[in-house]
């Protein structure tokens, strides 16, 4: 705890009841006097507003102006704090970016495991910080480049994965005891087979697990909700395995998250900035609930629980967003779950401009769009960061387009000095009014999910599914009727003929990979490979944790369809619950 | 009156972004069309669908890059069952310089991301018309 010296009393800074009200009535009553006597003699009709209400992109009524009389009840101590204490609104380290520059880092994922490698090693010599892999479609739902239901997106839209030969490979020469890595490995299932493959990769390079640092997406969202598939495993089975991850991971993994609850994507297929944080936190109570059935204490894995959000194009409701999520997620900590361990209460988030929000039309407008979209991570306090690309609308970004993204980081973060003070827009009534209600409309959303009949319900009944359908829908027609407007597309609509711009082109992964899983059948030990698999489906059922069958699976070189299909076959499919 | 035009909906193999195909499906359905929305499927189960349902109109979405190898394979293969007068359009991230590769192919239009919903709803209502005059005509004579 931490204990300072204020006016010649020790206090306990994590004492957040002692008032810190910063406006006293009388003078709250003569500001709101003020105010209105400012609107009848400055705000006269001629000087109408061009709109009759103005809202935020999650529909909040905004004002033209904000004064003390918006926050009335401003508590410093309370609502604030100072950076690293309590309630953690203003960042989770009490010099954020002085002491650690936020992660930079951009995602990679495209072709084989040796074409990746060279991006990867492209980037972190142009100054990335960190890693961020992002896999192939077959890869990310668990298939084999040789499965009929790869063919024709073997290496497109990520790097593609067949076994923990690929995983050697994709990693080759680069130091994964110093750099921390993100798998995007979306959805449970494939978490645990991927994040399997990593550890052995580490094992068998000599690389001690405590070394590791680096995060697996591991959301059972992603395998349900926010990616449609073929073969879909069922909602609850998937939300285990997610359990099964985060259990495994803790006590082994010191520097690892073992999930990143994904916002960012929940976004991205539609819903609003609110809907993003509820949904995500609402999944990481249905976990912690979980785990502690298994036996855990909430201090013993919590710490390592981590968040990834979307940053759109409402510039400050993105950063009321992150500053409401931590103080949220501390609330619930600390009341809900009875955390002492105050890491549990640090909401640590890595943020990814808004992909939807990319244009075709005039592309490189979109690197305006994505600077001020990632300023506003900053401003929020995030810990690692990645930027999109000017060609996304098209395809994976050239290697020139992701070296603009990661200069743009590196502007940001040398040049524009916004790093030097933490959270540089506490204190502003307009921000602070944003805030207060973000964090009201996020427990508001947390309840309706829950009197929905929980999470794992909401999914299974596809209730969440409707929401953010018809969030989609809404957005659509609101761009189509221009009342959201997009330059370039219905706002000064772009009437010049297109300029090319250069557009990525997937190298030939498909032939590639068939023949390395051909040599590697002839190569392993076929029987031991089907003996660990038969082990894996037993323990499918019998509910144990599946971690250390998947590794013999893994270590066994039994592929990544291999071990998927143990899964179809012992959990089912699930029907995707739209229509 | 007319009757309904019938559209089958179906994101193309793996590709798991499911949001334009959901928007469209809605609007085509507002607009008096009838939707059906397969979800992910692969080649030859749409062909089956299309043949099964006798659709209109099948309509394919994708930003998953697989447009040139799977793509074609779906006209392919309704081709194959005699379905030559579906109208076949394709939705998603297509780079602009697949979009003649795909139409030479067979495909009838290639929606972009700025296409909007009312487009892309009148260019399949206004296709479906017209071929379906130009069939009754060759009745006629």
């Amino acid at each position: 705890m931490l204990i300072t010296i204020l006016a010649g009393e020790v206090e306990d800074m994590s004492d957040t009841s002692k008032g810190t009200m910063l406006f006293r009535k009388e003078v709250i009553k003569k500001i709101k006097l003020c105010e209105r006597r400012w609107k009848e003699e400055y705000l006269r009709p001629e000087g109408k507003e061009s709109k009759e209400t103005y809202l935020t992109s999650s529909g909040i009524p905004i004002k033209s102006l904000y004064s003390p009389a918006d926050i009335e009840e401003f508590d410093y101590r309370k609502d604030l704090g100072f950076p690293g204490t309590e309630p953690f609104t203003r960042g989770i380290h009490p010099t954020m970016y002085r002491g650690r520059p936020f992660t930079i880092r951009q995602l990679a994922g495209f072709g084989g495991p040796e074409d990746c490698n060279n991006r990867l090693k492209f980037l972190l010599k142009q100054g990335a910080t960190g890693i961020n892999i992002v896999f192939d479609l077959p890869t990310i739902r668990g298939y084999s480049s040789e499965d009929p239901e790869a063919e024709g997106n073997v290496g497109q839209c990520g790097v593609t994965i067949d076994s923990i030969e690929d995983m050697h490979t994709l990693f080759a020469g680069i130091p994964i005891d110093t750099v921390s890595v993100s798998l995007v490995t979306h959805l449970p299932s494939v978490t645990t087979i991927l994040l399997a493959m990593y550890l052995v990769m580490a094992d068998e390079r000599g690389i001690r697990w405590e070394k590791l640092a680096g995060t697996s997406q591991n959301d059972f969202l992603m395998e349900t909700t926010i990616g449609s598939a073929p073969e879909i495993m069922p909602p609850q089975d998937s939300f285990r395995l997610q359990c099964d991850v985060i259990e495994f991971v803790t006590g082994r993994l010191p520097r690892w998250n073992p999930i990143s609850y994904n916002g960012y994507n929940l976004r991205e297929a539609g819903t609003n900035a609110v809907q993003e944080v509820a949904v995500a936190i609402s999944n990481a109570i249905h976990t912690i609930e979980e785990l502690q059935k298994r036996g855990l204490d909430v201090d013993a894995f919590a710490p390592r629980l981590s968040f990834f959000w979307d940053l759109c194009n409402d510039f400050f409701e993105e950063i009321a967003k992150c500053r409401a999520s931590r103080r949220v997620w501390y609330k619930i900590m600390k009341e809900r779950f009875r955390a002492k361990n105050q890491r549990s209460m640090w909401m640590r988030f890595h943020v990814q401009t808004s992909g939807v929000s990319l244009t075709a039309i005039e592309p490189l407008n979109n690197i305006a769009r994505s600077t001020i979209q990632g300023l506003a991570g900053v401003l929020g306090g995030a810990q690692s960061l990645h930027i999109d690309s000017y060609d996304e609308a098209y395809s994976v970004p050239t290697e020139m387009a992701a070296l603009v993204s990661l200069r743009t980081q590196q502007i940001i973060q040398a040049e524009t000095n916004v790093t030097n003070v933490v959270d540089p827009l506490g204190g502003s009534y307009y921000m602070e009014n944003l805030t207060d209600q973000m964090e009201q409309r996020i427990y508001e959303y947390m309840e309706k999910i829950k009197s929905s009949g929980g999470l794992i319900k909401a999914v299974d009944m596809g209730w969440l599914h409707k929401e953010i359908a018809d969030q989609a829908y809404e957005y659509q027609k609101a761009t189509e009727d221009a009342k959201s407007k997009i330059v370039g597309v219905n706002y000064y609509p772009s009437d010049e003929v297109q300029r090319p711009i250069e557009v990525f082109k997937y190298p030939q992964t498909e032939e590639k990979q068939r023949a390395k899983l051909k040599e590697l059948r002839g190569k392993r030990d076929n029987p031991t490979v089907k003996k660990t698999l038969e082990e894996l489906r037993e323990k499918c059922t019998s509910g144990e944790n599946i971690m250390r069958y998947v590794m013999e699976s893994v270590k066994a070189r039994a592929t990544i369809g291999e071990i998927a299909d143990i899964y179809r076959e012992a959990f089912g499919l699930w029907t995707f619950p739209l229509f | 009156m007319k009757r309904p035009i019938k559209v089958i909906i179906a994101k193309l193999g793996l590709d798991i972004h499911w949001r334009g195909a959901m928007v469209v499906a809605r609007f085509l359905k507002d607009a008096g069309m009838e939707v059906i929305y397969l979800g992910n499927q692969f080649p030859k189960e749409i062909a089956n669908a299309a043949l099964q349902e006798s659709v209109d109109v099948v309509a394919l979405s994708t930003l998953g890059g697989n447009h040139l190898t799977l793509g074609p394979k779906v006209i392919k293969l309704l081709r194959d069952k005699g379905l030559n007068d579906i109208l076949v359009v394709m939705g998603g991230v297509i780079p602009p310089e697949d979009i003649p590769v795909l139409k030479s192919q067979g495909f009838d239009e290639i929606f972009t991301p700025h296409t909007s919903l009312k487009e892309a709803a009148e260019f399949i209502r206004d296709r479906v018309y017209r071929r379906e005059e130009s069939q009754k005509n060759l009745k006629m004579h």
